[in-house]
């Protein structure tokens, strides 16, 4: 039966991992290392968990960044157990008498290490003319990411979604690798995998999903073939190596499918942007499948120690050749970089004063010891350079032979290196240390306030409004926690030193908000200073009309509030339904058009007159930080001002600004909409 | 951010992506835009040069997509999804953006603080 078959092969699975394990923990065992060891358990426990949490999840995009971490830690046991195995070859063949003949003189010099950095990724794409630009056919979505590899280490980018709508697909954040030698291979991976969120297939039978693929259109059975490639039938991928090794437990969910590769080297390396080529495996068949272009565009930088480490510091007795030849100054020497710099104390060095003079060391510079100095006993080491047309010699000297030998040694080592590492040692190439991971954006599918304020026309909007910001604050305090929280959040951090006047007297009106207060959150001393805020915010809309009476409950306390609050940021929250009441505003906005248009226009960032904010009916606008406000309002006055006064008694052009989320009366819009824009003295504006 | 005619214009540019919000029947990204070679340049306070026929972002809607996704006011649009902005009708410029079945659009603007920055980074003396 094929049930037990398959439960027969998932225990044979089980008893080769153990062995390997078992192998595995021996070869580190009898190589003293625990250190690979130590990573490769911890790997393990990783995909573990990430096996599990695929298993739990039930978001499709939880379950990609699942998915993407469980490639990565498979990779990354994949490449540990490499190295252990390539380490215990070569305890093997050390261990293995040499014979002269076999090896060469062994080079005793190794090269410097260095970071070797890669930022700033992007793979261009090329889709086809219909898919682009006439956006037909349905939305076919990919999630991809980068594994990058390089020597001992792996890391992969961040995830992003792909559709036809994105031109590139880009990771920007800086990866570092620490330990590269300059014959380093940095290995870079594309992966992706099909993203379609309707497709649940994963109990129908195989026989009967093909026939539904088969019977159904073209693309709609590739997304079926690709959801069905997530059941428990799929074969086993774990990154192309032998799946006898450490076979991966294969589980449901998505999988990465490796779509495009390269391998980047010293070669590459440079200070600026540059195009590499791309090798593609797959094909248009796939589900995974993207039209890339063919090649990526990277930042390839590459710090080797010798420039940014001091490899050798000392003291040392420097004279210039051609100068007095008593004048031996005594100076501490460091040699980094394409120099050797000369302190008069050690101490300097730490504290960033410039040195006394310094020598450069580069691949022009001729060092050599002089012959025995009658004067001194150890030899003298003399650096030549080419300064323009003419040649300095610094000579140096120390005090024992053992350090002439030393600094000697530093420098055949430092020229080493620099003829290693080539054209990174040139100059310093500058790597940005990466930012840390920002948690995913949280973006509510249950929309904004927008959404929340569908208020009918009830009068009594207080207890609602009330709720739904009191709803929103909380779900903030979540957010708050992640590091990010929306921009007007911090108008009630700003407004606090305003609000004490306020306090009391709006208390008892915003009663639905603070029952919120003792509800336990943590910051609920401040929650109470918060109410009067959304008072304070609609306050300068007392200076106009009576006709926002039947507006949402911030601005029905306005009429006890005369004074115009100079923080002139909110308008109120009236919502869009209540548009009828407000069309006689628009009489009062052609009144006062004429007020505000001249002067408005020409200083945007002048704080406007007060008159001309309120009258504006924008509707379900949440409260806002003040950040912009000033600079904001005033544009946004203006050219609404602009927009009443330009277009004569026509309120605006059709969906343009004033009228941000309701529609006026078709016959109206259209004589409007004519009107303004035959009219050349208009800067048209629309509301998208 | 000016241009001359007949030279490719090169700018400092910022990629924006804006997540369409569903307002009932509508689709709206929260900001308004100004300009387009149709309207006159000179009445655009955000431009620096008045001859810019541009397509300018003249208000951001608090709180809204757009405001969110860090499109500021005064904003040129350079591209919006891959479409140029920099030569297009007021019209044109908004149908790009109003379209039914997209609900992301990916913008490129430019401002000038964008260039002082970059400007700055490259004066700024590189590491010893």
């Amino acid at each position: 039966m094929p049930s037990d078959k398959y439960s027969n092969m998932e225990e044979k699975l089980w008893i080769l991992e153990d062995l390997n394990m078992m192998y595995i923990r021996q070869i580190a065992l009898s190589l003293q290392d625990s250190d690979i060891q130590k990573k490769i358990d911890h790997e393990i426990r990783m995909r573990d968990g990430a096996c599990k949490l695929l298993a739990a999840c039930s978001q499709r995009d939880q379950a990609l960044e699942a998915a993407k971490s469980l490639q990565t830690c498979s990779t990354r046991i994949m490449a540990y157990m490499s190295e252990l195995q390539r380490m215990k070859e070569a305890q093997v063949m050390q261990n293995i008498p040499r014979r002269s003949s076999d090896v060469g003189p062994m080079d005793d010099r190794l090269p410097c290490k260095g970071k070797v950095a890669i930022s700033d990724l992007r793979i261009p794409l090329m889709w086809k003319d219909t898919e682009y630009f006439k956006n037909k056919g349905e939305l076919h979505r990919c999630a991809v990411f980068c594994l990058l590899h390089l020597g001992g280490e792996i890391f992969d980018t961040d995830m992003v979604i792909v559709d036809r709508t994105l031109t590139d697909i880009c990771f920007d954040n800086p990866i570092i690798f620490s330990d590269a030698g300059p014959g380093f291979q940095l290995h870079v991976e594309l992966y992706s995998c099909c993203f379609e969120e309707d497709y649940s297939t994963g109990s129908t039978p195989r026989k009967l999903a093909s026939k539904l693929s088969s019977s159904l259109g073209r693309s709609a059975g590739k997304k079926l073939r690709a959801a069905m490639e997530t059941g428990p039938g799929s074969p086993v991928s774990n990154g192309g190596a032998s799946p006898l090794l450490l076979p991966v437990p294969s589980v449901q969910g998505p999988k990465y499918h490796l779509l495009a590769h390269t391998t980047l080297s010293l070669s590459h390396v440079q200070d600026s942007f540059r195009t590499h080529d791309l090798t593609i495996s797959g094909n248009e068949e796939c589900s995974y499948w993207l039209p890339l272009y063919g090649s990526m565009c990277c930042r390839l930088a590459a710090q080797p120690n010798c420039m940014t480490q001091r490899m050798m510091s000392g003291w040392l007795k420097v004279r210039q050749c051609g100068g007095d030849p008593q004048s031996w100054s005594k100076v501490f020497a460091v040699l980094q970089g394409t120099s050797l710099f000369c302190y008069h104390r050690q101490e300097d060095v730490e504290t960033n004063i410039e040195p006394v003079f310094t020598i450069g060391i580069n691949k022009e510079t001729r060092i050599r010891a002089s012959e025995k100095d009658p004067h001194s006993k150890a030899q003298n080491i003399c650096i030549s350079n080419q300064y323009g047309g003419e040649e300095v010699t610094h000579t140096l000297t120390t005090e024992s032979r053992e350090d002439t030998h030393r600094w000697m040694e530093a420098f055949w080592q430092h020229f080493y290196d620099m003829s290693q590492w080539r054209q990174c040692c040139d100059d310093v190439m500058k790597i940005e240390l990466p930012s840390p991971r920002k948690p995913a954006p949280i973006t509510p599918k249950q929309g904004s306030l927008y959404h929340e304020m569908v208020i009918e026309s009830s009068d009594d909007l207080s207890s609602t409004v009330s709720d739904i910001l009191a709803q929103r604050m909380q779900e903030l305090e979540l957010r708050s926690q992640l590091g990010t929280s929306p921009t007007w959040m911090s108008l009630f951090e700003e407004n606090l030193p305003k609000s004490g006047a306020f306090t009391r007297q709006y208390s008892p009106r915003l009663s639905g908000l603070s029952p919120s207060s003792p509800r336990g959150r943590p910051r609920s001393p401040l929650s109470y200073q918060r109410c009067p805020q959304l008072g304070l915010l609609s306050s300068d809309a007392s200076l106009t009309s009576d006709s926002d009476s039947h507006c949402s409950s911030p601005c029905s306390h306005r009429y006890g509030w005369p004074e115009p609050s100079s923080n002139l940021s909110l308008l109120s929250s009236s919502p869009s339904r209540l548009r009828p009441r407000t069309l006689s505003l628009d009489a009062k906005l052609s009144t006062l058009r004429g007020k505000g248009y001249g002067s408005t226009l020409q200083c945007p960032c002048q704080p406007p007159p007060s008159s001309l904010l309120a009258p504006l009916p924008m509707s379900s606008r949440p409260p806002r930080s003040p950040r912009g406000a000033q600079t904001t309002l005033s544009c946004s006055s203006s050219t609404s001002s602009n927009s009443s006064s330009n277009s004569e008694g026509n309120h605006s052009p059709e969906s343009s600004e004033g009228v941000a989320f309701s529609r006026p009366s078709p016959v109206r819009r259209s004589l409007r909409n004519l009107r303004a824009r035959l009219d050349p003295r208009n800067w048209l504006q629309s509301h998208v | 951010m000016s241009f001359v005619p007949g030279q490719p214009v090169t700018a400092v540019v910022e990629r924006i992506e804006i997540q369409k919000l569903s307002q009932g029947p509508n689709l709206v990204l929260g900001f308004c835009i100004g300009g387009g070679i149709d309207q006159d340049p000179g009445q655009n306070p955000f431009s620096d040069d008045k001859a810019d026929k541009g397509i300018y972002v003249t208000r951001v809607s608090p709180g809204g997509p757009a405001d969110v996704a860090g499109l500021k006011i005064g904003d040129k649009i350079m591209q919006v999804n891959g479409w140029d902005m920099t030569v297009v009708t007021h019209d044109q410029a908004r149908k790009k953006l109003t379209k039914k079945n997209e609900h992301v659009v990916r913008l490129l603007v430019t401002r000038k603080t964008l260039e002082e920055a970059v400007k700055q980074s490259m004066s700024r003396p590189g590491p010893s």
